[in-house]
């Protein structure tokens, strides 16, 4: 796992009802350009979405705030 | 903030589909007795017909999506792992449903024979239920309000079906207990008891995850479910027939504390994040809105002394109560959990390869807000039969109407599950 890139995109999910994140986060996954990064920020811990990208090779990094949220910087492994 | 979800020890997706399923069934039974009985049914709650319809929707209903819920929800949510959750379900649920049946045919019978063997059934299937799930709710390492509220929901069930049982066997072979009295002792516990602290505990979990509202207060979630046990236990060590004064005092602190868990989820509603109307928050909104309205009868039955002596008073509050609270608040429940575990299960099966249909898809917004709106219009006749009795009838077509389109939007999630997971084993 490493640092952010240059260049990220970005999916807010603390809006979204489940499963919308976890939909928007694969399909952006589908279309992620090696050396870039996805960064989601949800409020909770995504065990399901870990599973996912456990299984097919990306790499992740979450990072807890103070008002809850949780920000997971996604990218090929 | 949401609670963490675990889907590693998910049961396959039959162990709760198929309680699920079976409710509307029950359903739609309830409303087509009321249709055939007529106003008659709710002339008192102790009419045999009242008293088979109350167990059709509370059994058949109200029980079976609740178990069934429970099987999915204890190890995904509370981290409680099911000892062979469709060994348990291959168990419990045929159980069920004939118990369920057996019962109703008691009451419209008047069998002995009938309640006896419904109460040696539910005894098995809702013993063994409780086993199984109280060893998995005892061994899990999580904390918190949810999975304390699931266990003390689970002591109420264990003391509702004893108690039902000691009633259906006092109904089989006779007996000096004192029955009318119990039954509002065993309603007690399987209403305020058993189904409103799972409610609430479940509620905890589902209500900002699918409502993206803020929590549940950590107090209020904590100390409701023990509030409520504290007065159902109050009720039972001091109960006495002879002394009515106890158990009315004992019914309304505990309906007036079940207002606090309204007032609270509708205020949390009212803050959520992003103001989406859908068919889920609206279920919600109405069994909250009518379980005001039980503690508002209530009080107005208790304090006016003409209504006090009317058997149709607590006809309105079962009705209420049931219809309005449990069968919505279940209603809505069921249109989240059934097409997300839809979804979860065939994104499991088919990883990143393919995209499963969306949420929107499994059950489009437009029938389940149709439903709402017969559900709603149900309700409104149900309550209004029991002051007109001529209304009887089409109120029992519209709620058998209103279960059936619900079976039929289940059904429908299913259907797309099945038609995508053929597709994803043709791409393979």
């Amino acid at each position: 796992m490493t640092a952010a890139s240059p260049a990220t995109r970005v999916i807010d999910g603390r809006e979204m009802q489940p499963p919308e994140p976890l939909e928007r986060t694969l399909e952006a996954l589908d279309t992620l350009p090696r050396g870039e990064e996805l960064r989601l920020l949800l409020y909770c811990h995504p065990l399901p979405l870990f599973n996912i990208l456990r299984n097919h090779g990306y790499v992740w990094q979450e990072e807890i705030f103070e008002d809850g949220t949780h920000e997971i910087r996604i990218r090929h492994g | 903030m949401h609670p963490d979800l675990s889907f590693d020890q998910a049961p396959p997706i039959d162990v709760p589909f198929r309680f699920f399923l079976t409710a509307p069934l029950f359903g739609i039974a309830a409303g087509l007795l009321l249709a055939i009985v007529g106003g008659e049914m709710f002339a008192s709650r102790w009419m045999p017909s009242a008293l088979a319809g109350t167990h059709l929707l509370v059994l058949g209903f109200m029980l079976q999506t609740m178990c069934g819920a429970l099987l999915q929800f204890l190890p995904v949510a509370a981290g409680a792992n099911v000892w062979r959750p469709r060994l348990v379900a291959g168990v419990v649920h045929p159980l069920l449903i004939v118990s369920a049946v057996l019962l109703v045919t008691a009451f419209l019978g008047q069998q002995p024979g009938f309640f006896m063997a419904a109460a040696h059934g539910l005894a098995l299937a809702l013993g063994f239920f409780a086993i199984v799930t109280g060893i998995a709710l005892l061994r899990t390492p999580a904390r918190g309000a949810t999975v304390m509220a699931l266990r003390l929901a689970l002591v109420a069930l264990v003391a509702t079906v004893s108690l039902g049982i000691v009633l259906a066997t006092g109904l089989a072979r006779g007996s000096e207990l004192p029955l009318l009295a119990l039954t509002d002792l065993h309603a007690a516990w399987g209403l305020g008891g058993w189904a409103l602290i799972l409610l609430a505990g479940v509620s905890y979990y589902v209500v900002p995850m699918f409502q993206l509202t803020p929590a549940y207060p950590a107090w209020l979630a904590r100390s409701f479910p023990f509030a409520l046990i504290a007065v159902l236990l109050g009720w039972s060590l001091l109960f006495d027939p002879q002394v009515p004064t106890r158990q009315q005092v004992a019914f309304i602190g505990g309906v007036v504390l079940s207002g606090v868990f309204a007032l609270a989820t509708l205020r949390l509603q009212s803050r959520r994040r992003r103001k989406v109307r859908d068919a889920t928050f609206l279920f919600f909104r109405t069994a909250m809105l009518a379980l005001l309205a039980v503690i508002v009868s209530v009080l107005v039955i208790t304090w006016l002394p003409a209504l006090q002596g009317e058997p149709r008073g607590a006809v309105w509050i079962g009705l209420l109560a049931i219809v309005g609270v449990f069968v919505s608040a279940i209603n809505g429940m069921l249109y989240k959990i059934v097409p997300f575990l839809n979804w979860l299960h065939l994104q499991n099966l088919c990883g990143m390869r393919m995209m499963p249909p969306t949420m929107h898809q499994m059950i489009p917004e437009k029938r389940m807000l149709g439903q709402f709106r017969l559900h709603l219009a149900a309700l409104a006749f149900l309550l209004a039969a029991v002051f007109w009795p001529l209304l009887a009838r089409l109120a029992g077509l519209l709620f058998a109407a209103s279960c059936a389109w619900l079976g039929y939007n289940l059904l429908g999630a299913v259907g797309v599950y099945r038609d995508f997971k053929t597709r994803i084993r043709v791409a393979a």
